[in-house]
């Protein structure tokens, strides 16, 4: 029936947009979406690339947010690396 | 009502200025501005010949008037209230010849007609006009077609027009914010990345004080979600009489107090811009979705996934979170998905598996990395849960982000394509 299936997609739709005010990743979301509402990864992938396509501006300057996001956390996950060996490597020495 | 009429107490903070502004006019008119001085200055402007020399087709077109918001305010014939966007149009003509705008205006545009197509040309230039303009009142001349324009339900703020929301809009909003990053997301910045005319800082602030309020809402969510989740935990693997020290809470689950279980497992997520819900004893799972996790389902509410209260097994259980709500076969093995972490400015340490309902200190055990304050780069699988399933029993609820939905044909195209024929499908 056109309708269920018009309204599956549409709340797939919903929980991908959720999944991006969280910040995920297309895999991120068909992990996500499979997990806890048992969607089918091919489903959500689908879907996603669909809204990726009806709103290409959004989608490419939520990609860029991400890859800025994470190379600053992977700035900020190396310095904390370094923070931690270097003072444990002076719990070493003492 | 109307702000306006407190205007009309509103003296002319400097008469000369005024007469300045009049006397930009003189070129244009033939008005004869001399006797400004002593009465009402813009009883004497005859508005209507001032630029009749105005070629009409020099009208900005981003002028046009929604009708809806002519209608909305309805012009008064009363010519004695004092005229906002005359104001504002004396302001502006002070500085340019806005004589299209002048024109417009005379043609009867409302006030917050005015205001939408002033500040669609640019807030700024209407809001120093506003500042600046101690023009602030002004009588409508006493024209009839003037007199549409004591739009009398106008509200004089100051470029605050009811800005619409729409999908594309909030997206830009959103997308802006994450840029500059929620907490330091400034009006001004936000209105300068989102580059759009027709918004005021005010539009934005307001707009940015939802946003935060709702992304709050979500992270206590998130943080009863944890809560819960190390229950789910307890839960779980008690069932699954996973290690010895699971074993102590096999018998608690039948002590789960059947308050917490039942209470709404998924507290409304709130969609800002809405009225929270009212907090349903129960949320029925859609049908899709399995039905209760496995384990010893003492209550008699099989179906519920575990509720998000704030953990009352802490402390005790080494495991990750990985559990959650619809996952068929929970009970067995502990899965090892971890999603990421929570969202808490933890540290990577490895070993603290402190659960503590007050502090989001989710387990890390090193899987992940992230250790983002915030739960915007890696949500944690609790929150995520929460969000999803509150997605999944409100599905009429407004999109959070209410991007352009794709039609319906190609996506199931697409999905034939890729082989799934039933939607939704009847198999898990």
């Amino acid at each position: 029936m056109a309708d269920s299936s018009a309204s599956y997609i549409h709340m797939v739709h919903r929980l991908i947009e959720e999944c991006i005010v969280f910040n995920m990743s297309k895999e991120e979301c068909m992990e996500a979406l499979a997990k806890h509402a048992n969607i089918k990864p091919v489903v959500t992938s689908t879907v996603w690339k669909e809204l990726e396509k009806e709103n290409k501006q959004f989608f490419d300057a939520y990609r860029a947010r991400r890859e800025q996001k994470a190379d600053s956390e992977m700035e900020t996950r190396e310095c904390l690396q370094k923070i931690i060996s270097d003072s444990s490597k002076l719990g070493i020495k003492e | 009502m109307l702000a306006v009429s407190s205007l009309r107490s509103t003296t002319f903070s400097s008469k000369d200025e005024n007469q300045e502004q009049m006397e930009s006019f003189r070129p244009v008119g033939n008005q004869d501005f001399s006797e400004l001085a002593d009465k009402n200055l813009l009883e004497s402007i005859d508005f209507d010949n001032l630029f009749v020399d105005i070629n009409a087709g020099d009208v900005l077109p981003d002028l046009e008037m929604d009708p809806e918001i002519l209608a909305e305010f309805s012009v008064s014939p009363n010519c004695d209230q004092p005229e906002l966007n005359t104001s504002v149009s004396n302001g502006k003509v002070e500085d340019n010849p806005r004589k299209e705008e002048e024109e417009k205006i005379s043609s009867g545009s409302s006030w917050s007609g005015l205001d939408s197509s002033l500040s669609t040309r640019g807030e700024d230039q209407v809001v120093s006009k506003r500042d600046e303009s101690s023009w602030v009142m002004n009588p409508v001349p006493h024209k009839g077609d003037k007199g549409r324009k004591s739009s009398t339900q106008t509200k004089h703020n100051q470029g605050k027009k009811k800005v619409d929301w729409t999908p594309e809009l909030h997206g830009r909003f959103v997308q802006a914010v994450e840029l500059l990053g929620v907490d330091k997301a400034v009006p001004s910045r936000i209105l300068e990345l989102m580059g759009i005319d027709c918004l005021t800082r005010h539009n934005i602030a307001s707009h940015l004080q939802k946003y935060r309020s709702h992304r709050k809402h979500l992270l206590a969510r998130e943080a009863e979600a944890v809560g819960w989740s190390q229950r789910r935990q307890m839960y779980g693997t008690a069932a699954a009489t996973v290690g010895g020290d699971m074993l102590p809470w096999q018998v608690p689950t039948i002590g789960f107090p059947p308050v917490t279980l039942m209470q709404h497992p998924f507290r409304p997520l709130h969609v800002w811009g809405h009225p929270s819900m009212d907090q349903s004893p129960i949320h029925i799972w859609p049908k899709h979705l399995t039905p209760s996790p496995s384990p010893p389902p003492p209550q008699s509410h099989s179906w519920a996934p575990l509720p998000r209260n704030p953990s009352y097994w802490h402390q005790h259980h080494r495991v990750p979170s990985g559990l959650t709500p619809g996952t068929p076969c929970l009970p067995q093995s502990l899965p090892a998905t971890r999603f990421a972490t929570p969202p808490v400015p933890v540290i990577p340490s490895h070993a603290t598996y402190k659960v503590d309902p007050a502090d989001i200190g989710a387990p890390t055990s090193g899987q992940s990395g992230h250790h983002h304050p915030t739960f915007d780069f890696h949500p944690s699988k609790e929150s995520i849960d929460a969000a999803i399933g509150d997605a999944l029993s409100k599905p009429w609820q407004p999109l959070p982000l209410k991007l352009k939905a794709p039609s319906l044909d190609s996506v199931l195209v697409e999905l034939q394509r890729r082989g799934v024929t039933k939607i939704p499908p009847t198999a898990c």
